[in-house]
């Protein structure tokens, strides 16, 4: 089992793979090491002048995220609400494992931070409960397929208590409750608005109009300091249930940019880093809990939905993704000294990704006819 | 109509985030300045098409009516976040132009673009040198001897003459236009745009020394370089992309982008005129690789009506009305002498080159607007001469204040006359346009 997964994992790094050519690889384990050669600590062509501009994109890629997570949630199949309440579920107990033990570790070892322990362990945690979907072939067993909605309901709930950390951190100063409603009735009323204009327009103009939405769904969030992940959920949740085919055209819209604006951001987070002893302190614990946490999440999310959720379920949401490190940027922009956590956060999420080729269950070979 | 009713939806939500994050300690306007101007310019864009005007005008407009200077909604710092994105919506522009101009197709045209854009340049030269020596003691420049007074008309001149191939290139993009018009007046633009680097920095040379500075030697280096750099700098990049759009070709609008930021991001250090090199790079991609050049200029103007939405509120946000009330008689006065200036030089000229109608009498229409390229020189004499650069800057800016506004409406009226508006849709066919994504083009 050991040797399979070390042949599976020397194989990721040959040749087209190794370039981010083939879908073997995810974008991660690339991007965001190029964006370290790309950036100050490397070549230095992405200056922090141009990480400032970047900012803007960071915004915006977030509320994209936010978006596509809110129209998943929305429109999940059959067992929804039983999935969702499985998923949040396993996304709770991933953040408690990862916060309690960071919280646990950082009393312990005394590692020098200039915020408190208790909002490190807590983002950490919330960084963590995020999980990617594995990739689904037509062919693909149940337990995968149930995993890959699982990866997309377990977003939720972090999100929920992304906006709250977040909120907290805010320098606008508006009261911590404020500041996850607000994101909410930012998101409503411009999906309200988006509606309006992307039922009545068409080509290129109507791009022009979902690139607009999501800008102000970012833009607005930024200039609050409030969470545009939860904006883009709340405008996708409510674009995904109101009558007409706005989700599928800003699905449809977005495809042209999701993937320039995710990769800018994993290039950003890249460039982003900074070295540092804390950094590098939280960087293996929170990889350690972190699949820990989500072994057990899966374990107790199994138990609670049993016969949807699969035994298993945990291996297959080792992969990260990129909400983790989405949320350690937004934490980022809020507020100074987050740098330790958007090192351990986005290394730790390049070590996950290589984690789970080796704890993602293979695939079933085949039968011969 | 059902759309307009998202304004007031945006407009409030915009108004309560700007009251709201004034509190904040530190503000991120860009992608709220971003966002506001897609939709909000867009949305003006599309009422002024209504009623037959130009997109651009109503995305003009609407920076102008949200900026500092009437409602405040587009702040100052906000503005100048929208402005940031100007370096690369001028050489997106620009490479879009240079994929649409094929060497072999322009050969035949060669002769007659030069005497149209020489006969032209000769009358308004010769015809604005004449109107700012009349106009002398109300331009507001006292003290000066006669050898500064000609120096100082002739800097006046090759600014105020100058045109705006980005908003020329802009136009023709927006309105998806294609044809001999369309061909021509973006062809006389770059041409002017070269002849007017060479020019103006002559006219300096001669500025300096009339003033009792010495001239200096290596301004004719840098100009060369800036020039024939500037080619050779896009040329090369040009020829890269090429090579990546056919060896990988993966990540097309991603590689795009960077290649934009590189060619603006360069303009400091290396001195290279960022329109000149991205036009020669597009160039090289379309006469080059013609195959993959065809999918990405597609790809290219469809992604580029956003850029020209910001590209334009920015500029109306960052239109100094001030500047325009302050002297408003007599830039009237210019612009109406430049305008005069440019329908007889330019009818003269294809005359001369006997250019066919309609496009020989509609060509100058395309030719009033003003942009950038005018208000950095005009900040170059400014920035050198503070005592009476000012005054040339002032008048400058109120000029492009007005070109800014009557530009796109002529040029879009003329192509209509033309028959050359939304030429390139009727071209590509619906089957083109829908199957750019499957092809992974955008």
């Amino acid at each position: 089992m050991a040797l399979q997964g070390l042949r599976r994992t020397i194989s990721l790094f040959r040749t087209r793979a190794a370039l981010g050519l083939s879908p073997a690889m995810a974008p991660i384990v690339l991007y965001v090491p190029l964006g370290m050669l790309l950036g100050p600590m490397g070549a230095g062509i992405l200056s922090p002048r141009i990480l400032g501009h970047l900012d803007a994109v960071i915004s915006i890629a977030l509320a994209t995220l936010g978006l596509f997570i809110g129209i998943a949630a929305a429109t999940q199949g059959g067992e929804r609400k039983r999935l969702l309440v499985a998923s949040s579920a396993e996304a709770a107990v991933t953040m408690t494992v990862v916060a309690g033990a960071i919280f646990f570790l950082l009393g312990t070892w005394g590692i020098p931070l200039s915020l408190e322990p208790r909002i490190v362990a807590v983002a950490l945690g919330v960084c963590a409960a995020a999980s990617a979907a594995p990739p689904i072939t037509a062919g693909d067993e149940q337990a995968r397929r149930i995993a890959a909605r699982v990866a997309d309901l377990d977003d939720v709930l972090p999100i929920l208590a992304g906006a709250f950390v977040v909120a907290t951190l805010s320098s606008v100063g508006m009261p911590a409750l404020l500041g996850v409603l607000a994101p909410i009735g930012i998101g409503l009323a411009l999906a309200a608005a988006g509606w309006l204009l992307f039922e009545h327009s068409e080509g290129a103009e109507r791009g022009v109009y979902v690139l607009g939405i999501i800008a102000l769904l970012g833009g607005c969030a930024a200039y609050l300091s409030v969470s545009p992940l939860l904006a883009g959920m709340a405008a996708g949740w409510l674009w995904a249930l109101t009558s007409g085919h706005t989700d599928a055209v800003v699905r449809r819209e977005l495809r042209k940019v999701q993937h320039p604006l995710i990769l800018l951001l994993l290039i950003a987070a890249g460039a982003s880093l900074e070295v540092s002893t804390a950094g590098i302190w939280l960087f293996a614990p929170y990889v350690v809990f972190r699949v820990a946490g989500k072994l057990m999440g899966g374990w107790f999310a199994s138990r609670m939905a049993p016969g949807v959720a699969p035994s298993d379920l945990g291996a297959y949401l080792v992969s990260p993704g990129v909400i983790g490190i989405a949320f350690a940027l937004n934490l980022d922009q809020v507020t100074p000294g987050m740098a330790p956590l958007v090192f351990a956060v986005s290394i730790g999420a390049v070590a996950s990704e290589i984690v789970a080729v080796i704890v993602v269950p293979p695939r079933p070979q085949p039968q011969p006819a | 109509m059902r759309r307009l009713l998202a304004l007031p939806i945006t407009l409030g939500i915009v108004w309560l985030v700007v009251q709201f994050g004034a509190y904040a300690e530190l503000q991120r306007p860009t992608a709220l300045a971003l966002g506001f101007a897609l939709i909000a310019a867009a949305l003006a864009g599309g009422l002024l098409e209504r009623i037959g005007l130009p997109r651009v005008t109503g995305y003009l407009l609407f920076g102008m009516a949200c900026g500092p200077y009437v409602l405040n909604i587009i702040t100052r710092p906000m503005a100048r976040e929208l402005q940031i994105i100007n370096g690369l919506a001028v050489v997106l522009i620009a490479f879009i132009a240079g994929l649409e101009i094929n060497i072999s197709h322009l050969r035949s045209r060669l002769r007659a673009i030069v005497q149209l854009s020489g006969v032209t340049m000769l009358i308004l030269y010769v015809g604005l040198f004449a109107g700012f020596w009349l106009l002398w003691p109300w331009l507001g420049f006292t003290g000066m001897t006669l050898l500064e007074r000609f120096a100082v008309v002739a800097l006046l001149t090759a600014v105020v003459a100058s045109f705006s191939p980005t908003v020329t290139i802009a136009l023709i993009t927006e309105s998806r236009a294609k044809g001999p018009l369309s061909e021509l007046t973006l062809a006389v633009v770059i041409l002017a745009d070269l002849v007017l680097i060479v020019f103006f920095t002559l006219i300096m040379q001669m500025v300096r020394y009339a003033f009792g500075g010495a001239g200096e030697v290596g301004l004719l280096v840098g100009l060369t370089w800036e020039v024939f750099g500037s080619f050779a700098f896009g040329a090369a990049a040009g020829a890269l992309f090429a090579l990546y759009l056919l060896y990988v070709g993966r990540e097309v609008p991603l590689v795009l982008l960077a290649f934009c930021a590189v060619i603006a991001g360069v303009k400091a250090p290396l001195h290279i005129e960022p329109l000149l090199a991205a036009l020669a790079a597009g160039l090289v991609v379309e006469n080059v690789v013609t195959s993959r050049g065809d999918s990405l200029k597609e790809a290219a103007e469809r992604g580029a009506l956003p850029v020209l939405v910001i590209f334009f509120a920015a500029a109306g946000a960052s239109l100094q009305l001030d500047a325009l009330a302050a002297i408003g008689w007599l830039a009237v006065t210019v612009s109406a002498l430049r305008l005069a200036l440019i329908w007889f030089g330019a009818r003269r000229g294809a005359s001369v080159s006997n250019i066919e109608a309609p496009t020989g009498q509609l060509v100058w229409m395309g030719l009033v607007s003003q942009a950038g390229v005018t208000l950095g020189l005009a900040m170059l004499v400014a920035a050198e001469y503070p005592t009476w650069g000012v005054t040339v800057q002032t008048l400058v800016v109120a000029l492009i204040a007005l070109h800014q506004l009557i530009g796109p409406v002529l040029f879009r009226a003329a192509l209509a006359r033309a028959g050359e508006l939304g030429q390139l849709d009727r071209e590509a066919g619906p089957e083109l346009l829908e199957t750019l994504p499957e092809r992974g083009v955008i």
